[in-house]
């Protein structure tokens, strides 16, 4: 497959802070590609030197076969920002912002259409700054549509939204990508980027400490899982320690925890608890997320909060 | 239309609608005319010579609110929108940094020239002040002086830090110009040093010009307040083109 975005080596310096450090990826033509990792740790730094916002201080960066920093209307006529720190000028209305953006561009869209595309009928004549943060994150996704772009760079576009409306841009963004549109995205929040992107970069300290799946991730670091559950009487300690891949059983007073690995150790468990002739309620299975990636791979939590 | 017509047709909607935009961009002017004219009428005046009130302060009235427009209002809201992120969004598109500098100072240069005639036509037509001179040559005066000013809030525009900071250092130098022009305080009651010092203020020279041309004195009588204006127009215009920055 054609990539969409192409780096090597990239690097930035903020005095003597390394924000981009020495970074080499490619995002593939019609992925959702996202960056992953906590508040700092360059994301956005690296996507404004991909978007030809920010001048890099050494390494190659390829749009679309183009460089955005010396090619910065080709590369802006093909591609579509949203920034994290989103603004208009006051006292815009929806419509003829739409209307005003696409006036910069050789081949806009259909402004209309792609109103209605986002769930935003009726908003045409609605001051941009009285809609909900989930319509206002909508209008600024429009405009980055508004040129029918290839790529589109969507920076935490999640947060500070309720968590319906995250789920509603979540349906957007993979609309975009199954309309052709490759999409760029950044998150500090790990459950976003399991859940919509096709290929993940975690990064910390300014650098892709890994580039995988979501699954092979989560593979790749051999991680535990757990099933929880209630007993009424004496559970089988024994018999599930037996079984494959199931690293430790703890017991509390009738709460038990079985900790293992590998593909067939949750259904085994099952199988186990199948056989006995106890009530056992209140099952959960917890399988290892992007957090323990994250954990494993920097020794330290990601806690998610807003970004500074 | 093209990106240009367009920023033009939606700056103008914007100033409009926003309520200390439409106050002090166009309202404020010919409101205060009719302020002064109530309250202080036409009536001829020994300490105006014979004229009236308004005769005599109606422009020096015109240029103070350019100055409080150019230097106080434009910085706050052009630093307002680059503080919070609305110029980078422009940024993010193919539109030339000029085209979009461009509509933003036409729409500010027609909204503040149209205060002014407004003012002036309620001087005029309602209380009766007394236009000696052309008034082409009094707007065309005041046009100049737009311009000069307007790039001298750019300028501010380009060096403030902070909205807030715009808004006191805007204060900070009005105020003490005002005070200076000769418009609500004769420069005649000021002692002789302030009222040489005062010469050296554009706004001073921007009153005397305009007080100039209304009163019919021709162009070439007052070239050191124009050349005092195109001074300002060129060094403003270089600082603020050198510093304009979009975030």
């Amino acid at each position: 497959m054609p990539d969409a975005i192409r780096c090597s080596n990239v690097t930035k310096h903020y005095g003597d802070i390394r924000a981009v450090d020495d970074v080499s990826f490619e995002v593939h033509d019609g992925e959702i590609f996202g960056m992953i990792g906590p508040n700092g740790a360059g994301k956005t730094t690296l996507m404004e030197c991909i978007e030809g916002l920010r001048t890099r201080d050494t390494g190659t960066v390829e749009v679309f076969g183009m460089d955005p920093e010396r090619e910065v209307r080709q590369v802006r006529e093909r591609t579509g920002v949203q920034l994290q720190s989103a603004a208009l000028p006051h006292r815009m209305k929806v419509g003829e912002t739409l209307d005003l953006f696409a006036a910069f561009y050789q081949n806009p869209a259909d402004w209309r259409q792609l109103l209605s595309r986002l769930g935003l009928d009726g908003k045409a004549d609605s001051y941009v700054e009285k809609l909900s943060g989930g319509q206002r994150q909508r209008v600024f996704i429009a405009l980055a549509l508004i040129n029918n772009p290839g790529l589109v760079f969507l920076d935490e576009l999640t947060t500070g939204l309720d968590p319906q409306s995250r789920l509603a841009i979540w349906d957007v963004v993979r609309d975009i990508r199954d309309g052709g549109t490759t999409v760029f995205l950044t998150t500090h929040f790990m459950e976003e980027a399991e859940n919509l992107c096709d290929r993940v970069a975690i990064v910390d300290h300014g650098k892709i400490v890994a580039l995988d799946t979501v699954a092979n991730l989560i593979a790749s670091i051999d991680a535990e899982s757990r099933i929880t559950f209630t007993v009424d009487g004496t559970p089988p300690v024994d018999r599930l320690k037996e079984v494959s891949g199931v690293t430790r059983v703890e017991n509390a007073s009738g709460r038990v925890v079985v900790h293992g690995t590998g593909n067939r150790f949750q259904q085994d468990v099952m199988s186990v608890l199948s056989d006995i002739d106890l009530n056992v309620r209140d099952m959960r299975s917890e399988q290892p997320s992007l957090e323990d990636v994250f954990l494993a791979l920097t020794g330290r939590e990601m806690r998610e909060g807003q970004p500074t | 239309m093209t990106a240009t017509t367009k920023l033009v047709s939606i700056q103008t909607k914007r100033s409009v609608r926003e309520p200390v935009g439409v106050f002090f961009m166009i309202a404020f002017a010919p409101l205060f005319a009719i302020a002064m004219g109530l309250i202080f009428g036409n009536d001829p005046q020994p300490e105006f010579d014979g004229r009236g009130y308004l005769d005599a302060n109606l422009v020096s009235f015109a240029a103070i609110i350019i100055a409080i427009v150019s230097m106080i209002v434009i910085p706050v809201d052009i630093v307002t929108q680059r503080e919070t992120g609305a110029l980078r969004r422009f940024r993010a598109t193919p539109l030339q940094p000029a085209a979009y500098i461009a509509s933003d100072v036409v729409v500010r240069f027609v909204l503040s020239l149209l205060s002014v005639a407004a003012m002036l036509a309620v001087g005029t037509l309602i209380f009766g002040a007394n236009l000696e001179g052309n008034i082409v040559n009094v707007l065309l005066a005041a046009a100049l002086g737009i311009l000069a000013f307007l790039a001298v809030g750019y300028a501010l525009s380009a060096i403030m830090p902070t909205a807030g900071v715009a808004q006191l250092a805007g204060n900070v130098l009005v105020f003490p110009l005002i005070f200076l022009s000769g418009g609500p305080v004769p420069l005649a009651v000021l002692p002789d040093g302030v009222r040489d010092f005062a010469q050296y203020s554009p706004l001073t020279q921007l009153v005397e010009l305009l007080q100039a041309l209304w009163s019919g004195e021709a162009w070439h009588e007052n070239w050191v307040p124009i050349v005092v204006l195109v001074a300002l127009l060129g060094v403003a215009t270089a600082v603020a083109a050198r510093l304009f920055r979009w975030e």
